[in-house]
């Protein structure tokens, strides 16, 4: 049992099976999937944009390509185009991934090596909600692995690095900006998990200023850059925008889709501007909650991100659901893990079915499909409040006979 | 007093409306009808009715804030003339068709544009005041209120700038501003009398008289194929040329099998009993069968060139013209492919999700010789082409070599269509395989029309082949292909109220779950034990 979840041996086996399988013709099946990859994550669309970039089109006029300069930039000069090389590429991608959730664990514990390694990288790399949409070669992928290592890098201090991933994931997704508070609180203080002690922030408040400062500098110079690359400013409303403004209304397993695609005209700017807003609203309390320990802050946004964000894929709760992972210390805690579980199982499998009715079939309509993305939004949800509670509860402890513990 | 003083202001009123000078020129209007028989036993007949306007120009659009010069025509109709001046239109061409014109059976058209349903297209000076869109709104319109369709819905999510393929047919004016197109297509209008009803207002002998009293709602609509046509130009020397044109394809073995025998008795119910006073010519022209016994009544006026040609100044009214063939027609005789026309185009969408498609293209060129054309796309946003996919296959064999030139200007959701030109070259007595990848939209709810069910109709596709004609028309005609039906994933349009209810509700109780832990503390407490 040892031997099996010793990091050394499960991590290569791991890797190698996913390049296995990513080798395979699966990602012709998958990418076009559309719970696997949103319109602003799709590998069709960047390919079509990569297509139009080279033959000299810009791709930003139109409406279909909606990803980041950046993105053109790396596939036109350094990276290559072809699926399997792409198949590659996005599998080391989530090995990174892997490796960084690792490496942010053994941060969190302060030793070089624990046996949980394993079982931790096991709970990423096998992750099917990670992994299929790797093998649709979704870019939420490369989010995934650039929040783990912004995090990563803020745990071990080390601000440059953290803070150019966390500008890089800006790029890439403007949602990710929640994750910012966080990380800087994380630089300024330390990644050990103080859940069971909370205490005031210890860290030094006065570093927090300059990193803002660093990030901004670090955000103009990539918008700078991408502006460059794509030859004007078009590309903001195009990417950011689209996460704003919701254009494409293609169905995805988030909650937005179907409610601005049934949102009547005149009131669709109002409640774009309360959904958008909604996301920010969970970043002061959470961050003032959790102010003892700032990586759970930021897992707690991450599941926020997960459930509500703009145009999620599976991959967004994926990486909430494999980070729990590296907080084992709430597991007496939770209060319906068995639920969560269930729920999410029930819409990992309906979400599939009903699609497939719906727009292939042509025996379900609209509104299956959308039920059952209720029911995941549900299971994101009920694994969000349930980490909150446990990360809450476990600073009381367990209860005395004749006590019991309820909130005020 | 008062009684001397009313006539006498009439009086003063009625002199400058009698003084105006009359300088605008002088107009003649002319008016043809030709008859052919088609290769599969069917006939084609093709009214033309012109009213050219000597001396005139189209407006310049610099001018369009100043008053314009009052308008008084005596035969070109005023309807149209005020809607041209006032968007200040160079060249329009306006036509609605229902059905399919069959080129592999029937050959080129006589009238180039028969695409489906309704299309428009202007030709307008940019950079004035007014912009081109704007008058373009205020053009289709006017037209829409003229002509009694749908029209209005040509909108921005269906005009494309195909300057192309749509070329102007007079010259350009000398005016200080380029001109710019405006082209739009609506493959889901119903062509029907209420049309015709406002197309035969516009002629100065409305169908009392002259050919058009042949122009019978009842039989023209019961074609197998008919449209019509609104095509305004200006001709350099000569002035602005109105031209309105009515295509129909009868089918006399509809009645019997074996006789393609017709009259205007029986293919229009109708014969010509009195003559237009205001033409300046009137005139049947019969295309006269190559190897075949027949015979025509009356006597034609004149026979040049294999056509006989009927002057109704010189015929005796009522004019019925006939045709009698001497032997039935074989059907087994009929080409599938009439030599006239060697390309052939087929288009279809291919894929049943309502997600992802395959637009499919087959063109065929039946000649001996190369031909390159000029493939024209146009398409409302809610199919967006993924240009990565698009593969050429001439027999089985990858040829990417044949296109060229692409010109592709992408679709912006809920705001523009989609261009998309090439070049492609044809070879000899081979089928080229064009295939794209298309991705189907997501509409909101209020974007779906009534019947969202039916599916969205798209716009054909034009095939222009090139440096195949002599002289003006340098490049062949325009081959239209079929227009296609899309089905699009439609959301459930009974319950927006639930679903804002529902996802409301969920992102409430999500929120407010969160901030009751966030806000509230935990305390120990001490249970009382009953």
């Amino acid at each position: 049992m040892k031997l099996l979840l010793d990091v050394g041996l499960v991590f290569p086996v791991l890797v190698a099976g996913r390049l296995l399988l990513a080798l395979t013709n699966l990602s012709g099946v998958l990418k076009h999937n559309h719970q696997l990859s949103s319109p602003l994550t799709s590998y069709l669309n960047l390919q079509e944009g990569i297509y139009l970039f080279k033959n000299g089109i810009d791709p930003y006029s139109g409406g279909v390509f909606r990803q980041s300069p950046l993105f053109l930039a790396l596939f036109t000069t350094v990276l290559p185009t072809s699926r399997t090389a792409c198949s590659i590429i996005w599998t080391l991608c989530d090995a990174i991934g892997a490796w960084a959730l690792v490496q942010l664990w053994r941060a969190r514990q302060r030793v070089a090596q624990t046996s949980r390694d394993g079982l931790i990288a096991a709970a990423y790399l096998l992750n099917p909600y990670l992994f299929l949409s790797t093998l649709a070669l979704s870019t939420s992928s490369f989010e995934n692995t650039l929040a783990l290592l912004s995090l990563l890098f803020a745990a071990r201090g080390l601000a440059s690095p953290s803070l150019l991933a966390a500008a890089l994931l800006l790029q890439l997704s403007l949602s990710s900006v929640l994750l910012l508070a966080p990380s800087i609180l994380l630089l300024a203080s330390s990644p050990v998990s103080q859940l069971a002690s909370p205490r005031p922030f210890v860290g030094n408040g006065k570093k927090i200023l300059p990193l803002l400062a660093e990030f901004l500098v670090y955000t103009t110079v990539l918008t700078l850059a991408s502006t460059l690359v794509s030859s004007g400013w078009a590309w903001i409303p195009q990417t950011w925008g689209a996460s704003l403004t919701l254009p494409d209304l293609t169905p995805n397993v988030g909650v937005w889709w179907y409610f601005f695609t049934e949102m009547f005209d005149h009131f669709r700017p109002f409640f774009l501007m309360v959904f958008s807003i909604h996301l920010v609203i969970y970043v002061a309390p959470v961050c003032i909650k959790f102010q003892y320990d700032p990586l759970y802050a930021a897992f707690v946004l991450l599941g926020v991100l997960g459930t509500f964000k703009p145009y999620p894929t599976m991959a967004d709760p994926g990486l909430f659901l494999s980070m729990i992972a590296i907080f084992p210390e709430i597991y007496p805690y939770l209060r319906y893990p068995i639920v969560t579980t269930l729920l999410h199982l029930h819409a990992a499998l309906l979400m599939p079915l009903f699609h497939h009715l719906w727009l292939n079939q042509g025996t379900g309509n609209a509104n299956f499909f959308y039920a059952s993305t209720l029911v995941f939004a549900c299971a994101n949800g009920a694994a969000l409040t349930d980490c909150v509670w446990a990360g809450l509860r476990i600073a009381i402890g367990e209860p005395q006979d004749g006590y019991v513990v309820v909130q005020e | 007093m008062p009684i001397h003083w009313k006539p006498r202001f009439l009086w003063t009123l009625l002199v400058p409306i009698l003084s105006i000078p009359r300088s605008l020129a002088s107009e003649t209007f002319e008016e043809e009808l030709t008859i052919r028989a088609l290769p599969d036993g069917k006939v084609a007949s093709r009214f033309s009715f012109s009213t050219l306007l000597e001396g005139a120009t189209p407006r310049n659009p610099q001018n369009l804030s100043a008053e314009d010069t009052s308008q008084h025509y005596t035969l070109f109709p005023l309807a149209l003339g005020q809607i041209l001046r006032e968007y200040a239109v160079a060249e329009m061409h306006l036509t609605l068709n229902a059905g399919k014109w069959d080129y592999e059976r029937w050959g080129y058209p006589d009238e180039t544009d028969v695409g489906s349903g309704a299309e428009l297209w202007a030709w307008m000076g940019d950079g004035a005041g007014a912009t081109v869109d704007e008058r373009w709104r205020g053009l289709r319109n006017a037209l829409a209120g003229l002509f009694c369709a749908s029209l209005g819905s040509l909108d921005e999510l269906r005009t494309t700038s195909p300057a192309f393929s749509f070329a102007p047919h007079g010259g350009v004016p000398d005016a200080p501003l380029p001109l710019a197109i405006r082209h739009a297509s609506m493959p889901s209008e119903h062509v029907c009398t209420e049309n015709l009803t406002s197309f035969l207002k516009l002629l100065p002998c409305k169908s009392l008289s002259g050919i058009a009293s042949l122009l019978n709602p009842h039989r023209l609509f019961d074609a197998d194929w008919h449209g019509m046509g609104l095509h305004v130009a200006w001709l350099p020397d000569e002035g602005v040329q109105v031209r309105l044109t009515f295509q129909s394809v009868a089918d006399p073995l509809r009645a019997s099998l074996s006789k393609r025998d017709w009259s205007f008795a029986s293919m229009f119910d109708r014969t010509i009993d009195r003559t237009c006073p205001s033409t300046a010519s009137s005139r049947v022209i019969v295309a006269l069968p190559l190897n075949e016994a027949y015979s025509i009544h009356p006597q034609p006026s004149s026979v040049e060139q294999g056509h006989a040609i009927f002057d109704l100044e010189g015929q005796n009214p009522p004019l019925d013209v006939s045709m009698q063939w001497a032997v039935d027609f074989d059907h087994a005789a009929v080409r599938p492919r009439s030599a006239e026309a060697p390309l052939s185009v087929r288009r279809t969408l291919q894929g049943s999700s309502q997600d992802l498609g395959r637009l499919s293209v087959f063109i065929t060129n039946d000649g001996t010789a190369d031909i390159q054309a000029a493939y024209l796309e146009t398409m409302p946003w809610i199919v967006q082409f993924y240009l990565h996919t698009m593969t050429l296959r001439v027999d089985g064999v990858t040829r990417d070599d044949l296109i060229q030139n692409i010109s592709y200007i992408p679709p912006i959701p809920h705001a523009r269509a989609m261009t998309f030109q090439a070049v492609l070259a044809l070879p000899a007595r081979s089928t080229v395989h064009l295939s794209i990848d298309v991705r189907k939209a997501f509409l909101r709810y209020t974007e779906h029309p009534p019947d969202a069910q039916r599916g969205w109709d798209l716009p054909p596709a034009v095939l222009v082949p090139l440096g195949i004609g002599s002289g003006v028309e340098r490049h062949g005609r325009r081959i239209y292909t079929p227009t296609l039906l899309v089905d699009l994933a439609t959301p459930d349009f009974s319950m927006p109220y639930n679903v804002i209810i529902f996802s409301c509700t969920l992102v409430a109780y999500i929120f407010a779950s969160v901030f009751n832990l966030l806000t509230r503390r935990f305390v120990v407490l001490h249970a009382e034990l009953n």
